[in-house]
């Protein structure tokens, strides 16, 4: 008995010094201790190529050791928790493209990439995509990985059944404006009774924003979600569902996987990544698509970055790593592996890229893709974007899903706007 | 090491009178102190400290990043006119009272034929178990599919008996209801065992007197088991009330929407988003920290005022 009581002690007394030395350890870990060899960089799984991360390691070994970690899990809140709390920052950081907006107004906790250079590999990339990572004070705090052109994906057998074009040049010059694509949209349904060209409204209001150069906040701190660009995006949506081409199934569930399956949904509007989701989510499809034109112009979801936190004790070899990872090669490397298309036009003309994809019907996806990605409009992406523009969303969910009255959705929206607005301090 | 003579002597301070000092008894018996110290401390760093901060962040604003910067009470004040919180307390509620009270009546359902069936009892509790150890993640993606429009198995059995098809997850009823189904199923077998532990204490005699004087198995049920059970009925609600009101991954998941929605809008008109939900798309969709944290007192006070309530009715119950 009294040896165990002993123990018990000791054990206790063992787990207390271990508790206060780990609260210490954290405490102290803040890279100071780091020597300058180890390099640890952060992503999420699918963020980077494999392939490209072990090459990199392989490449680098002699001088730094290239500790790649995938975080799982939300990504933002873990990443920001760990600069908050000044340890364990990660020297290279992958930063999510929705997210790029709230970090820019906190331009300080990275590397000003210009300081290392990197204006002079500018014109290799994307224009458009580069001016998201440019902080308000001109600093450039991310580096492009991938960007998310959006183009339709179709499937040609459902078009031509009912009479439509279905060859992908056609349907990209014949469904090029919104109204055409409606206009198919009802004779879609008319000839095949319980087909919808779209799965629902939100798609249609989220690629039309995406096609315009003005979002729902601006430079000055100003809402202009009440504008004539968002209303027309609303109305645009509105239509669509006025004429009854939106289906009313939720997407993901097995209702639309199943009605996808059998051609009663037969496109869907979506970024260059989706065509990842729809390889997995429907093998039993493969050869069934084809890839087309957005309707209405080119449009951008998604797409990445990696920055160089202020943590990292060598910036230097950090930007020749991320540089390197992210040239036109490794990016070309990074679409056949983990379809993260390049932000780099270089790549559009690499032979790997131009294989015919038998997903698509042996389709040179690329042709579609690479045009559509060079044309996104530059448009300011405010970190108030999300909260301004989730009212106004939801609304247009309701007003799809629910059948609620348009115009009493649109003023519920701007009123829910006003006061989260009045509530952010951004003016109305 | 000069301790250790110490702890051999263990009649030593049983000896000693009580001292007069309370600090020095306090002193001499650190090691016990110490020996407790671990949670003590882990809850300090891990529960008491976090919670300290989120008080102090509920005056502030901060996008988790950047400077914080004082507001006041101004996040307080937004929240009490803040109609989607308000509206958030009240999916909560319905959600809560549409699983809770069916999951407490086929709890006791259960556990009383678990009490008085006599083969394969510990199959049927290990059975009536395993719901509450199932993920809610993939336990939410099974009754996705169980509640979709077309080809979800609540709408063939409706159609099966001649009704019409319910778009469960397009609706906001329907949201409600699927939502409060799954926490049905999955609580009913954790609380049936509950219920069943509650009633094997019920002295076997008082069903025997019952007996004798003619009762039958309705009267013993209302006049002694369920007396018997108030406490353990006390603890069912009070646990499925913090358990219910705090519901986020049911919602979320089964909720879950296209890459261009926030997964933490709770469906068409936010009929499923809870307060927790909520909390979570304030604090991480808009990167609104501050806010967040007021909301997450909020539903503190929510959580504390319905506790209260629960414990009042049930202990009034008892004194009658």
């Amino acid at each position: 008995m009294r040896l165990s009581r002993r123990g018990l002690l000791r054990a206790g007394l063992a787990g207390t010094a271990a508790t206060a030395l780990g609260g210490l350890a954290t405490g102290c870990a803040v890279p100071t201790g780091s020597t300058g060899r180890n390099m640890v960089l952060w992503y999420w799984s699918g963020g980077l190529s494999d392939t490209v991360v072990k090459k990199a390691k392989a490449r680098y070994d002699s001088s730094v050791d290239l500790d790649a970690i995938q975080i799982g899990g939300y990504y933002r809140s873990k990443l920001i928790t760990t600069m908050t709390g000044q340890a364990h920052i990660p020297d290279i950081a992958g930063l999510k493209g929705e997210d790029m907006a709230s970090y820019l107004p906190n331009a300080d906790q990275f590397i000003d990439l210009r300081t290392l250079g990197a204006e002079k590999l500018k014109s290799q990339y994307l224009d458009w995509k580069w001016q998201q990572a440019v902080a308000p004070d001109g600093s450039l705090i991310g580096f492009p990985i991938d960007v998310g052109p959006v183009v339709q994906y179709y499937q040609p057998a459902v078009y031509e059944k009912a009479g439509l074009a279905h060859e992908p040049d056609d349907v990209s010059s014949e469904m090029n404006t919104w109204d055409k694509f409606f206009a198919a949209g009802e004779q879609l349904k008319k000839r095949i009774p319980g087909t919808y060209i779209l799965t629902d409204v939100g798609s249609v209001f989220e690629m039309s924003i995406g096609q315009g150069t003005t979002r729902f906040v601006d430079r000055d701190k100003h809402f202009i979600g009440d504008g004539q660009h968002v209303r027309d995006c609303w109305d645009r949506a509105v239509e669509a569902k006025r004429r009854g081409i939106v289906s009313d199934l939720v997407t993901g569930t097995p209702d639309s996987i199943s009605a996808t399956e059998k051609g009663r949904l037969p496109s869907q509007l979506n970024a260059s990544w989706a065509a990842g989701d729809l390889k997995l989510q429907y093998p039993k499809t493969k050869g069934r698509w084809r890839v087309a034109n957005c309707p209405g112009g080119p449009s951008n979801v998604g797409g990445s970055f990696l920055a160089i936190t202020k943590a990292c004790r060598e910036p230097e070899k950090a930007f020749e790593i991320i540089t390197w990872l992210l040239n036109a090669d490794n990016q070309a490397q990074g679409f056949v592996d983990a379809g993260l298309f390049p932000s780099t036009p270089a790549s559009y003309d690499m032979k790997k890229l131009r294989e015919p994809d038998p997903f698509f019907g042996d389709q040179i996806t690329m042709d579609v893709y690479g045009p559509a990605a060079e044309k996104i409009p530059v448009a300011f992406n405010s970190p108030f974007d999300v909260a301004l523009g989730q009212p106004i969303r939801d609304e247009i969910k309701n007003v799809g899903v629910l059948g609620k009255d348009p115009k009493k959705a649109w003023r519920d929206a701007m009123s829910k706007c006003r006061r989260i607005a009045d509530h952010l301090g951004v003016s109305y | 090491m000069a301790t250790v003579p110490l702890v051999e002597k263990p009649p030593a301070p049983a000896v000693e009178p009580p001292s007069p000092n309370p600090k020095r008894s306090i002193r001499s018996y650190w090691r016990l102190y110490a020996a407790i110290s671990p949670f003590y401390l882990l809850f300090l760093a891990f529960g008491l400290i976090p919670v300290g901060f989120s008080l102090y962040l509920s005056f502030h604003r901060w996008d988790g990043l950047g400077s914080m910067e004082y507001a006041g009470l101004s996040q307080y004040k937004y929240l009490l006119t803040d109609t989607d919180f308000w509206s958030s307390i009240g999916n909560t509620i319905i959600i809560w009272a549409l699983a809770t009270f069916p999951m407490i009546f086929l709890a006791m359902v259960t556990a009383v034929m678990l009490n008085s069936a006599v083969r394969f009892k510990k199959i049927y509790r290990f059975a009536y178990f395993l719901p509450n150890v199932t993920s809610v993640v993939a336990v939410a993606i099974i009754f996705g599919s169980v509640f979709s429009t077309n080809f979800g198995l609540v709408n063939a059995l409706l159609q099966a008996v001649g009704l019409d098809q319910v778009a469960w997850l397009n609706t906001p009823w329907g949201i409600k209801v699927a939502i409060a189904t799954l926490m049905t199923w999955q609580w009913t077998g954790y609380n049936a065992i509950i219920f069943l532990a509650g009633l094997q204490t019920i002295p076997g005699e008082l069903y025997e007197a019952a007996r004798v004087d003619g009762a039958g198995p309705i009267q013993t049920f209302f006049r002694i088991t369920l007396p018997m059970m108030r406490p353990v009925l006390l603890f069912v609600l009070v646990i499925s009330t913090v358990t219910g009101l705090q519901s986020f991954s049911e919602p979320q998941v089964l909720l879950q929407t296209t890459a261009n929605e926030s997964t933490f809008s709770g469906g068409p008109d936010h009929a499923g988003r809870t307060m927790v939900l909520y909390f979570f798309q304030q604090t991480f969709d808009n990167n609104d920290f501050g806010y967040g944290a007021a909301v997450a007192w909020g539903i503190f006070l929510v959580v504390v005022i319905f506790s209260i309530i629960n414990w009042r009715l049930v202990q009034r119950r008892g004194e009658d």
